[in-house]
């Protein structure tokens, strides 16, 4: 077995925690303007925000962050609502514009960081099925803030950057001309593995396969982070992509006859679920889902995400809702066989790995850096605009010399 | 070299019955280490206690024609023959209606059909390995009868929970020769079944400490209005029981609209009704207290103050229960592994002695409560081993 991650919860995460205290010890709290959509029970905006309020659970210990939520603009107040009694039992004001709130209700920037959470709420969706979130525009909206001011702060993105990767792109443009830090993405990145390996920075990746479940497009976007926080590892760092297809029905398991999805690799993701359904939801027994040839009849409306790296790298992303409810991963590693973990999406309703992304973001928050880059989300959020363009083109091959993201891993 | 012959004795066989997850694995086998793992061996004959309207034996029977069930333990053991005829024995005395004593512990017959499997091997002139799922009897003074038979007929014995052998979040390993002053556990579930897991995980973890395990000389139970009167009173540490609750990925909000809130006390009180604890002392002085805390939590957390740099360690015991969170109950899938190598090697892979003690843990547990929280001396508890070198929680 590899690297081993073998005390990240207790030494890594626990330097990490003592280093966020000592950071903190003796300075003023960070001031943080939160941008969302909607503000009720389970929404993100809610379980990440509430953790600035109201501290987390890592490293064995309940950490409140060195932080205070100065201000929040919520653009919908569906029923449910918690915004108006989160600012008055912690607070802060609710302002009716982005502006108002980083400016808390003044003429200049107010905060020292901003945490824009732009999924979930009632928004259009278009003929790709993405849905229309205006992440990009809160974003504008926090820059023009800071051009105004003259002083830019670090912002954290939920999620993918757009649904639109020209929009992505300019984002993230954006963010190193003005030069202030820029955090996004998913909680699977850095949630809990099981079993707890990591792949080694320069490894040779022959192959990789993640699975995932849930739908398009929420949940195909935690996948593909997923994916792409393991192969971004490999020998010369990340590329960028080449060309993607979105295979969808019959073609899937056609795909993984011909060996073009390598089913080798696909048991060894699947053999790390917890949760295969069929026969062992019926009757609790445990199954060989790809050895007994079992999952077209659980996976009715399947999708593989297959990615072409510009350096040589093929590697696939399948949603097989109805086949498991877990995201597992699984690479071909040269010189080290196969490595396969379950990124481990821990019960509803405590979401405990948005603890560990909360962690992150107080990291940038303190530091002023990005503790990984913010290339691996643009690349993810273009991914997977392309993928949908396919599918809508009947699963056309599409090329994308845009996508041509390279970066370097931590 | 011809594969193994196993024979399993159950209580019942049904759906997320531990028979139901622990067979299934030697006949369907399971996911392990990246691959689907199929055990080396032939399960060829089964006896089930019970047998209801949700019976899956018959099912298992049909599905896998070379297991055939037989009326009588020895006729699984003996595959018919009237000697014994199997290289290993899986029993798994869980689940099932059997009646409770006046304490309320169900009397699972396992000495019962402990004591019908030794008779098959005394009859036969030969001993195979056993495994017995949980532990070893709910009545001390069998559970210690078990264990010494299988030390006279000098066969490999190996029992417990899973709950040493899973995975664990994060990946925390106790170090050999730790220093250990205060441990505990933080669990949920009832007195007489889940109490039983609870101390398991501790144990698993304070036995590597300096010394070795020393055996437990006494233990009090606390339930209701005692529980909060010695939590306030500093029976164990607040700060400990707080560390495993933060490693829980359940932890009950004591607030609406709240998702992951950490309750004061006084809101504990409202969200528990009625805690239970068990603390004991071992000969060393350790102190430990396994706590049922229902309502709270729905699932395994562990912290211990170490000394010698002196901190606070805490991990969570990973039991991802078929309740809707999965559908497989794969912390099975370790267990099953070390009972292969069980059957492989003739040896346990951690000591029977260890379950032993857990089992006296347990009664006392429960004797203490059934005497209104009386502090009760366990002389029967000075139980002493070293634990192995290698800890065999599941990394892989």
């Amino acid at each position: 077995m590899l690297t081993r991650r073998e005390f990240l919860g207790s030494s890594a995460a626990a330097a990490m925690a003592l280093s966020l205290k000592a950071m903190a010890a003796g300075k003023e709290p960070v001031r943080v303007a939160i941008v969302t959509t909607i503000y009720k029970y389970l929404s993100h905006g809610q379980h990440i925000g509430d953790r600035f309020l109201i501290g987390y659970p890592i490293d064995g210990e309940w950490h409140q962050p060195n932080v205070k939520v100065v201000s929040l603009y919520v653009d919908q107040k569906p029923e449910g609502d918690l915004s108006g009694a989160r600012a008055q039992e912690f607070g802060f004001k609710v302002y009716p514009t982005i502006a108002e709130a980083l400016c808390c209700g003044g003429k200049t920037l107010a905060c020292d960081a901003v945490l824009i959470v732009g999924e979930h709420g009632d928004y259009p969706s278009n003929d790709k099925g993405q849905k229309l979130y205006p992440r990009y525009e809160f974003f504008e909206q926090c820059v023009t803030v800071f051009k105004q001011s003259g002083r830019s702060v670090p912002i954290y993105n939920d999620k993918h950057l757009s649904y639109s990767f020209e929009k992505a792109r300019a984002m993230v443009q954006t963010s190193h001309e003005m030069g202030f830090p820029m955090l996004g993405g998913s909680s699977i990145p850095v949630t809990f593995r099981l079993p707890d390996v990591e792949i080694p920075i320069g490894a040779h990746i022959e192959d990789a396969v993640m699975v995932g479940e849930g739908g398009s497009d929420a949940m195909d976007f935690h996948a593909l982070e997923g994916l792409q926080c393991m192969v971004e590892r490999r020998q010369g760092g990340e590329s960028g992509v080449k060309a993607v297809q979105l295979l969808t029905g019959d073609a899937v398991w056609k795909a993984l006859d011909s060996g073009k999805i390598s089913k080798e690799l696909l048991s060894a993701a699947l053999s790390r679920s917890d949760t295969p359904l069929g026969l062992s939801d019926l009757d609790g027994r445990v199954q060989d889902l790809v050895g007994d040839g079992v999952l077209p009849g659980l996976a009715k409306n399947p999708g593989a995400y297959l990615i072409e790296y510009r350096d040589g790298l093929n590697a696939t992303m399948l949603m097989l809702d109805g086949a498991v409810k877990d995201f597992n991963f699984a690479a071909k590693v040269q010189g080290a066989g196969n490595i396969s973990t379950q990124f481990l999406l821990t019960p509803i309703p405590n979401v405990t790995y948005s603890a560990c992304l909360v962690q992150k973001i107080e990291e940038m928050f303190l530091t002023g850096r990005a503790p990984y880059p913010i290339e691996r989300t643009l690349l993810t959020s273009g991914m997977l605009e392309s993928c949908l363009e396919s599918k809508k083109q009947n699963s056309v091959r599409l090329e994308t010399p845009a996508l041509s993201v390279t970066y370097r891993t931590v | 070299m011809p594969k193994q012959k196993l024979a399993a004795v159950v209580t019942v066989y049904r759906k997320h019955s531990h028979a139901q997850h622990i067979v299934d694995r030697f006949l369907d086998g399971y996911g392990w280490h990246g691959e689907y793992h199929h055990p080396p061996f032939d399960l060829l004959g089964m006896y089930v206690d019970q047998v209801g309207t949700d019976d899956l034996s018959k099912e298992r029977e049909q599905r896998h024609p070379s297991m055939k069930i037989y009326p009588t333990i020895e006729g699984a053991l003996t595959l018919g023959t009237g000697k014994l005829a199997v290289d290993g024995v899986i029993f798994v005395g869980e689940h099932g209606n059997y009646p409770k004593t006046e304490k309320g512990q169900v009397q699972y017959p396992r000495y019962q059909f402990f004591r019908q499997i030794v008779e098959v091997y005394r009859k036969s002139g030969r001993s195979v390995p056993l495994f017995n799922d949980k532990h070893l009897s709910w009545n001390w003074e069998w559970a210690k009868e078990m264990y010494d038979t299988a030390r006279e007929m000098n066969f490999a014995f190996m029992a417990g929970s899973s709950l040493p052998v899973t995975w664990r979040i994060p990946q925390y390993e106790m170090p050999l020769g730790a220093r250990m002053r205060e441990a505990v556990c933080v669990c949920y579930g009832g007195v007489d079944s889940y109490d039983f897991h609870g101390l398991e995980s501790i144990q698993c973890m304070v036995e590597r400490r300096k010394g070795g395990e020393s055996g437990v000389k006494w233990l009090q139970g606390f339930e209701g209005d005692s529980f909060w009167k010695a939590l306030a009173e500093g029976v164990w540490s607040k700060d400990l029981m707080q560390a495993a609750l933060c490693r829980s990925h359940t932890l009950t909000s004591p607030r609406e609209g709240f998702n992951d809130m950490m309750p004061n006390v006084e809101q504990m009180k409202q969200i528990v009704k009625d805690p239970v604890a068990y603390t004991y002392e071992h000969h060393d002085g350790l102190r430990c207290t396994m706590m049922l805390m229902n309502g709270l939590v729905r699932d395994f957390n562990f912290a211990a103050r170490l000394d010698n740099p002196s901190k606070v360690v805490s991990t969570q015991l990973y039991l991802p229960m078929p309740d809707g969170r999965t559908t497989l109950a794969t912390f099975f899938s370790p267990l099953a592994n070390n009972m292969e190598k069980l059957y492989l090697t003739g040896k346990s892979p951690y000591p029977i002695e260890r379950t032993l003690l857990t089992t006296g843990l347990t009664a006392a547990g429960v004797d203490s409560l059934h005497a209104k929280g009386a502090r009760l001396e366990t002389p029967h508890l000075a139980i002493a081993y070293k634990a192995p070198k290698e800890s065999t929680f599941e990394r892989g």
